[in-house]
């Protein structure tokens, strides 16, 4: 039987392949706005009770990790970069047979968890670990400091996914913390990125490279 | 009101924003003497929390707020002095920030709930990120982006873990608040498995802040491009504090038996950092960057007692302790160095024992107690971790680790001798202002007396703090 979370899921899955093949920052942006109000939405279509608490923290989240945050990525772009290129160090073609093996082996390893809260949404675990993967994959594989960011952001899509999938204990106040926590670390990254365009004149992380040893 | 204490610091940071330029100087001064003196309270009369599922006052929290309080008073007394002295851009944002980072450290200690902890040291991250970028230069921005980069992700892995530990819960069928205290009394039933992963990826993640290698990349440079006042802080605080999240999660590990699995890892990683900070010291240039991986090193010493269990851990407290008074003692006293000579090379001073005397003597103490001579305190805990090593047969790793210290020992020496004796341009001698000496002198004298006097309410709350290891004799 297919769960309609999965349809979604899959739907996470192919963006996950579509933001390894793009090459402009805008389009990526898209993929991670995308992903944050699918992840967002996800804990609703678990069986637990709905109370005006879990709703409006639901809506919190969605607004921040589907429309704050990818926003004022999508400024600072506006504002800094010439070039919108991703500055891949690891080719398209590459990135994108890589992100079918990880898609492939995650769906291979998920079931030898054994987890007994995924149920039968089959496609939760995998997708969890793709998006964990795939975020840490966009850190070391692109040079540009925007494109990391997303990777970052990307990770953090998939933590939160294991998290509100697996653990209900957890208050929504201290949910809403770690939320806030992210925010403010990428909107510090994002001002950290105008100074480095004001500084270098680009976001390429290849010119950071003065400190060694 | 546990919670006061880490409430009034962040008011006060937020309104250090707004303020004009000098008027911030005394505002951290006297926010750092309130919160020594709330400390002080906490200590003696031990309050419960008002929201105690979130929050708890723990021996080792103590330990590590105790110190936290005591240097911010004493860095920002040598700030205000420094600020008059160094002119910095933008003054209010370092006078907020460090108020502010002051705020989330102590939430850090005195946290007790997972996720509660996380949030606090992860946010430490984002307070102290502007301390780092004060200078504005090139070099200051890369290493800003480069530690926020890397710890932000870091952390994440570490929350990645405390989502495990979650499910390590829901396996288990334990159902009660995910506090390190109540863990530690139903850690048996928790699924191990899951336990160990958990375990895998908070070391990975707070040892990414604590610059445990080889995850410490950031934290040469975050330490040498900050300024003086604040690389103090970084050093001698706020390493403890992500050393905190593993001390705490390690408290769980043994609690569930799995104490060899962790004591473990936390060798493998104590003795990685040690030889990458063996390494790197020998051929060192510039001295804020000798004392960065210094840090590395004594971090590793402390992860590796850690490791070792029984009197090791005992040792690792000590050395933690003794590690942050000296460090942030030699960081301030680089201050005045960068101050005096203006180059952060090792070869452009020489003659410090000459131009800056009253610096000279706060430098050399401090490299006397940081290299562990006798009979300072970070002597007497590695001499506790080692024999704890030996008792407990780990003859391989105790001798990497006692041929790195001896390494480490040479390469720190020779950098000491040529910033205090070797020949300099000019033999002027070169000002020194009372208030940035004194400070330093301060912390040494602590140490040093906590190395032949320690009170007995001190030493109980260290026993105490370690006995869930085996610690203790």
């Amino acid at each position: 039987m297919i769960h309609s979370v999965d349809t979604i899921l899959a739907l996470v899955l192919l963006s996950v392949l579509f933001s390894f093949g793009s090459s402009r920052l805008p389009t990526l942006i898209k993929v991670l706005a995308f992903q944050g109000i699918i992840v967002s939405v996800v804990p609703l279509f678990f069986g637990h009770e709905m109370t005006t608490g879990s709703i409006v923290f639901t809506l919190a989240t969605m607004l921040i990790r589907g429309i704050i945050i990818p926003f004022s990525i999508y400024l600072v772009i506006k504002k800094v970069a010439i070039r919108r290129e991703v500055e891949p160090v690891v080719s398209y073609h590459a990135s994108l047979l890589a992100g079918l093996i990880l898609i492939v082996a995650a769906t291979f390893v998920s079931p030898k968890f054994n987890l007994p809260q995924t149920g039968d949404h089959i496609l939760l675990l995998p997708t969890a670990i793709s998006l964990l993967v795939a975020g840490m994959f966009l850190l070391m594989a692109r040079r540009n400091a925007i494109a990391m960011v997303l990777g970052y952001i990307m990770m953090e899509n998939g933590i939160y996914l294991v998290g509100t999938s697996f653990s209900v204990r957890v208050h929504h106040i201290v949910e809403f913390g770690i939320l806030l926590d992210v925010l403010a670390g990428v909107m510090i990254m994002a001002v950290i990125l105008q100074n480095i365009k004001q500084t270098f004149d680009d976001v390429d992380t290849a010119l950071l490279r003065t400190l060694k040893e | 009101m546990v919670e006061f204490i880490f409430l009034a610091p962040l008011v006060t940071g937020i309104i250090a924003f707004f303020l004009p330029r000098p008027s911030g100087r005394p505002l951290l001064v006297l926010t750092g003497a309130v919160h020594l003196l709330a400390s002080v309270l906490l200590w003696i009369y031990r309050p419960e929390a008002i929201l105690p599922d979130y929050f708890a006052v723990t021996p080792e929290g103590l330990l590590s707020l105790m110190v936290i309080s005591l240097l911010f008073f004493l860095i920002s007394i040598y700030s205000t002095a420094y600020l008059k002295q160094a002119g910095i851009r933008g003054e209010h944002v370092f006078i907020g920030s460090m108020l502010l980072f002051l705020s989330t450290m102590t939430m850090v200690t005195l946290s007790d709930h997972i996720m509660v902890m996380w949030i606090a040291i992860e946010a430490t991250t984002l307070a102290s990120a502007p301390l780092i970028y004060t200078h504005r230069s090139a070099a200051s921005i890369e290493a800003t982006w480069k530690y926020v980069l890397i710890c932000s992700v870091g952390i994440a892995l570490a929350l990645l873990g405390s989502v495990l530990i979650a499910l390590s819960m829901d396996i288990g069928g334990v159902d009660v608040p995910m506090s390190f205290s109540a863990l530690a009394d139903s850690a048996r039933r928790l699924d191990p498995l899951w336990l160990k992963t958990a375990f895998v990826f908070i070391l990975v993640g707070y040892g990414t802040k604590m610059g445990l290698a080889p995850m410490h990349t950031w934290l040469p440079d975050a330490h040498s491009e900050a300024p003086s006042p604040a690389s103090a802080l970084l050093s001698g605080v706020l390493l403890n504090c992500a050393y905190l999240g593993i001390f705490k999660t390690n408290k769980i590990m043994h609690a569930a038996g799995l104490g060899d699995f962790s004591g473990a890892i936390l060798i493998v990683f104590g003795l990685a950092s040690i030889l990458a900070a063996a390494t790197f010291i020998v051929k060192q240039t510039e001295y804020k960057r000798l004392l960065a991986y210094s840090s590395i090193e004594n971090m590793g010493i402390i992860a590796f007692g850690t490791g070792i269990g029984g009197m090791g851990v005992y040792g690792a407290v000590i050395c933690l302790i003794h590690h942050s008074l000296i460090k942030s003692s030699l960081f301030l006293t680089s201050g005045n160095i960068l101050l005096g000579y203006g180059s952060r090379m090792i070869d452009s001073t020489g003659k410090l024992a000459k131009r800056m005397p009253r610096t000279f003597v706060a430098f050399f103490g401090g490299f006397a107690g940081i290299s562990g001579f006798p009979p300072f305190g970070i002597f007497i805990g590695e001499v506790f971790i080692i024999m704890a090593a030996f008792r407990a047969g780990h003859y391989l790793s105790v001798s990497i680790f006692m041929i790195s210290l001896c390494v480490i020992f040479g390469g720190f020496s020779n950098h000491a001798m040529k910033v205090a004796f070797s020949s300099s341009a000019s033999g002027k001698a070169i000002e020194e202002r009372s208030a940035m000496v004194w400070p330093q002198y301060a912390l040494l004298l602590t140490s040093l007396v906590l190395c032949f006097w320690m009170p007995a309410t001190l030493k109980q709350t260290i026993i105490h703090a370690v006995t869930t290891m085996g610690g203790g004799f």
